[in-house]
């Protein structure tokens, strides 16, 4: 999968746990989850449910620390696929 | 250094779905777990660990400038709950954290510090989210969430 397919999954995804609405009109890998998106904190778990429901791994505790971008979210879901 | 954290019940009943599988194993611990699921108002007890784990996050992100995504490190312990009031402690990364929260059906409040003196001392005002420039008021920690904005002055 390359990235522009990834990110074109995962975006619908994070777009329907963002309060900010117009920053997912331009979301890019540099994109905070939390900081730019207004994403609340109890909804990241759903975020995180989501993409492993989306992309059928698992995201253990160590991955789900650091998956407060896009950027983060996309290199765990790389790295879980290639170990699948 | 104080936290402090709100939760708008009725916001948190439309915005997540705890029953959801996985949920609530992404965020507590078998033991917080049973105190969940033994109660009488499971949705409650989780928003009320929710608030003492955010609350003391937020002192431990302020100090180590260092933000992650871990319910599962911040432990829940000792927590006594009476009418519409609970104490209770959060362990994370080998700090202890002391709590103090209130409830009612609208919103729940937690206040956190890791010296118990500091949450007698402390003056609490919640409001609704009105655009206030609460900012010249120089709270010690700020929360909002649906219609609600918590402000905790030292």
């Amino acid at each position: 999968m390359d990235r522009a397919e990834l990110i074109a999954r995962l975006t619908p995804i994070i777009a329907t746990y963002a309060q900010d609405k117009d920053a997912v009109a331009s979301i890019n890998e540099t994109t905070d989850f939390i900081k730019d998106l207004k994403i609340n904190s109890a909804n990241l778990v759903d975020v995180i449910l989501d993409v492993e429901e989306e992309f059928d791994i698992e995201i253990d505790n160590l991955s789900m620390e650091r998956m407060l971008n896009v950027s983060a979210a996309m290199e765990i879901i790389e790295d879980k696929l290639k170990t699948k | 250094m104080i936290g402090n954290d709100i939760v708008d019940l009725v916001q948190a009943a439309i915005d997540s779905n705890w029953k959801r599988k996985g949920y609530l194993d992404k965020i507590f611990n078998s033991e917080e777990q049973f105190m969940i699921t033994s109660g009488i108002h499971p949705s409650m007890i989780i928003w009320l660990l929710w608030s003492m784990k955010e609350s003391a996050y937020k002192i431990y992100s302020r100090e180590a400038k260092l933000r992650e995504f871990a319910p599962l490190k911040l432990q829940c312990s000792n927590l006594i709950i009476h009418n519409d009031t609970a104490t209770g402690n959060v362990s994370y990364e080998n700090e202890l954290y002391y709590t103090e929260s209130y409830f009612d059906e609208h919103y729940l409040h937690t206040i956190a510090s890791t010296k118990l003196e500091e949450l007698g001392k402390v003056e609490i005002k919640i409001t609704d989210h009105a655009l206030f420039d609460y900012k010249k008021t120089k709270p010690a920690s700020v929360s909002h969430h649906g219609a609600y904005l918590a402000l905790v002055y030292l």
